[in-house]
């Protein structure tokens, strides 16, 4: 083995990558200190302050970063609010919002260097995400047409023979109050986790391959160079899949104001 | 097709129609099919009917998507 080789590999890479990774070891001897404890304060304070900054001096003219502020905001408020929920939609777009930075944000760490792994690769987040947007379409649900109301529109669909019901009410209930909130968390933990996988797979994998032996060498540029088209790959995922989250909740949302769906 | 209402509400664009009907077939079988393992369970008819509750929830997931995106 060359020496640059020795040197690059460091010592045995951990081979393949398993889902040890995804479990740091608490920080400072404290179990519950982890990195993604510390990732999500830090993309919180980013949310908090880029918003500060951005509103601190409010212009007619916008300066840059007030510009970009405004055009995510705009871009939540027009483009998921108001064109799926509707005209009462509005109200949800701080909601939505906030959805949506956060999701970006706390997915974009899977791609920025150190950081290197998304919070949302552990269920735990997307799930309570998800606890929050099903809190908040069942509220609604009940609030605007009544708990009765709410169970009739999602569980009975009109214009149906009554026998019917004894077939489709079941599968309503699963789909309205297990399905929905169980996909809409799995999606994006499922995203972030797998993306995290193979960007692993690929640069491990190229550190591997340098190891094993000069046939197989020049394998590993091929298997780097994939790392930076997956990384770009990852983060269009990133983007999109907190695109997807905050469209799925204002489409729930939707189907909890609406009179029929 | 509902005359009361004055326009049909502006739908989400088409992303999530695919995640719905993925939803209802899957829960038309899982739910049937559940039940028709709970029967089987009791009664120990060597899995007929959860056969039987996985084809009726096929049906009734088709059904509801054909009711959710036909005109």
């Amino acid at each position: 083995m060359s020496k640059v080789a020795s040197v690059l590999s460091l010592e045995d890479p951990p081979w393949p990558p398993s889902v040890d990774e995804f479990f740091p070891p608490g920080l400072f001897g404290i179990d519950w200190l982890t990195k993604f404890m510390l990732m999500v304060w830090l993309a919180i304070a980013v949310i908090i302050v880029f918003f500060l900054v951005a509103y601190r001096n409010p212009k007619v003219v916008p300066g840059r970063t007030q510009w970009l502020a405004e055009s995510i905001y705009g871009f939540t408020r027009d483009g998921i609010a108001k064109e799926v929920i509707g005209h009462e939609g509005v109200r949800f777009a701080p909601y939505l919002t906030t959805l949506l930075v956060f999701i970006a944000v706390t997915n974009l760490f899977a791609i920025i260097p150190l950081l290197q792994i998304s919070p949302n690769s552990h269920i735990a987040f997307p799930a309570m995400l998800t606890l929050v947007t099903f809190v908040l379409y069942i509220y609604w649900g009940v609030k605007t047409h009544g708990a009765g109301g709410y169970l009739k529109k999602s569980l009975f669909p009109p214009d149906v023979p009554l026998p019917l019901y004894l077939l489709l009410t079941p599968i309503e209930f699963f789909m309205v109050f297990i399905i929905r909130p169980f996909t809409l968390a799995l999606r994006l933990f499922a995203n972030m986790f797998a993306g995290h996988m193979m960007l692993l797979v690929f640069t491990i994998g190229g550190f591997v391959l340098l190891n094993a032996g000069v046939l197989f060498a020049p394998i590993s540029l091929l298997s780097w160079a994939l790392t930076v088209v997956l990384t770009i790959f990852e983060t269009l995922v990133a983007l999109l899949q907190a695109y997807v989250f905050v469209l799925l909740t204002g489409s729930y949302l939707q189907a909890s104001l609406t009179a029929e769906h | 097709m509902t005359g009361g209402q004055p326009s049909q509400p502006p739908t989400s664009s088409g992303g999530n129609d695919g995640w719905i009907v993925v939803g209802y077939l899957l829960s038309g079988i899982l739910v049937w099919s559940g039940v028709g393992w709970l029967i089987d369970r009791w009664l120990h008819l060597n899995g007929i009917p959860i056969a039987i509750g996985a084809i009726l929830g096929a049906v009734g997931g088709i059904y509801l998507v054909m009711r959710r995106f036909s005109p």
